[in-house]
């Protein structure tokens, strides 16, 4: 599976469902699923990263190289980070759909 | 004069294609923003990764990679070493074995669901080749379908995993979903298919193709590592491909049409179903559960689409009850 370690934590069928009412071609659904797919890492990456150590970016990142599907990440973010980080990167993209569907919302009034 | 004013051919752009373009780009904005905003704070990250020879952009790619290459060297264990089970052999379902445990009364599929609960990791997850062919030899011996994970070297992503509920797809220009009796409720998609329409017109349409809709299922063939460079051949080879989908948590078993690509990995689903595929699977309200999903390898085109009701078969190598 194209897996990431985060994946669990991103429920986007609202978004999904908006892509699909917008989309009118296969293509054009795939173009804005793949963006949504990079500005998620981004800002899942970002968010641990803000909150990791500095001392143990290169760490994670070699292990996450290693094994970018691997959910024990999350553990050993926990173990670093000592905060519940799966609740908060949940609420970070849980966020990230609001805005997301606001700007869906906002392509659809302008017709 | 017949044609319209130079200013009034915005009145011809289409609606839709306006508002994909304007959600493209705002979207694209948006990414860039954070992209750019990962680069300044991260640089040692951006470095690191360029190194390693990953974009961010493509980690689902580099993710599919390393699965794909764990898969085929067989060396690839996601779950943790103390939730690994030794798996059963296919002769645990044996009609010798199961009348000495007493359970040769047991229907078949009450048979591989209590196995499928006993062996498949409760939360889904890429399975081994190991595990992979023990489900292989448990459906061939209990329901009788030929299916198998990997075929003619093709194997998807993943093989369990959640699906979800898809809408009816159209299955010719001018299709609504008043021709989808009797599943009304769950709609008709606004786009099309990854394949287009059916049939170019009402009247070309088949009894097979009218089936194909009926009975079809959605896979993640985007997400396949070689989706891009081995086309049009990976394509082709998806079109209508003929899946079973076991529900693990009741057995119950369909054999569907691969008809759409998805859904999105962000929607925390791995494959889909159409209405019928998802009502036979796990009732009216069944939106979402875990399900193996393999090809049907049916070269002579026998197999029928359609729920499999092996309840009622009698296979030699087990000899079922009848209902």
């Amino acid at each position: 599976m194209s897996k990431l370690f985060f994946d669990h934590l991103i429920v986007y069928e609202e978004v999904e469902k908006g892509i699909d009412r917008v989309a009118k071609s296969q293509e054009e659904r795939d173009e804005l699923w793949q963006i949504v797919d990079e500005l998620v890492h981004h800002r899942a990456l970002g968010f641990i990263l803000a909150r990791l150590p500095r001392a143990h970016h290169e760490e994670f990142l070699e292990k996450f190289h290693q094994a970018p599907y691997d959910e024990g990440l999350l553990d050993y973010l926990k173990e670093k980070i000592g905060e519940n980080l799966e609740e908060l990167l949940r609420e970070e993209l849980g966020g990230l759909a609001y805005e997301l569907l606001e700007e869906i919302t906002g392509s659809e009034q302008k017709k | 004069m017949s044609g319209k004013q130079p200013a009034q051919t915005y009145f011809d752009i289409d609606k839709r294609k306006v508002d994909f373009d304007y959600l493209r780009n705002r979207l694209k904005i948006k990414h860039l923003e954070a992209k750019k905003a990962f680069a300044e704070k991260y640089p040692h990250v951006e470095k690191f990764l360029a190194k390693k020879g990953v974009e961010i952009g493509k980690l689902r790619e580099h993710s599919a990679k390393i699965i794909g290459a764990g898969a085929l060297t067989g060396s690839l264990l996601l779950a943790s070493p103390a939730s690994e089970k030794a798996l059963p052999s296919p002769e645990a379902l044996d009609k010798g074995k199961l009348k000495a445990e007493g359970r040769e009364a047991d229907l078949p599929q009450k048979l591989l669901v209590d196995t499928l609960g006993e062996f498949l990791p409760q939360k889904t997850r890429p399975l081994t080749r190991l595990e992979e062919k023990f489900l292989e030899q448990a459906f061939e011996s209990v329901m009788g379908v030929k299916a198998r994970a990997g075929l003619e070297g093709e194997h998807l992503n993943t093989t369990y995993g959640l699906i979800g509920a898809e809408q009816h797809l159209k299955r010719f220009p001018g299709d609504s979903v008043a021709n989808h009796k009797p599943f009304l409720k769950e709609g008709i998609a606004p786009g099309l298919g990854a394949w287009g329409y059916f049939a170019p017109s009402k009247d070309k349409m088949t009894r097979e193709l009218e089936e194909t809709e009926r009975w079809y299922a959605v896979v993640q063939t985007l997400y396949l590592p070689d989706w891009n460079s081995r086309q049009p051949y990976l394509r082709d080879w998806y079109k209508y491909r003929k899946v079973l989908i076991v529900n693990t948590q009741n057995g119950n078993a369909v054999i569907a049409a691969i008809a759409d690509s998805g859904p999105a990995a962000w929607t925390g689903k791995h494959f889909g179903g159409s209405p019928e595929v998802m009502e036979y699977l796990g009732g009216p309200r069944y939106k979402k559960g875990p399900v193996v999903l393999f090809f049907v390898d049916d070269p002579e085109n026998r197999v029928p689409l359609g729920p499999v009701d092996y309840n009622k078969i009698n296979l030699p190598s087990l000899a079922l009850r009848s209902l």
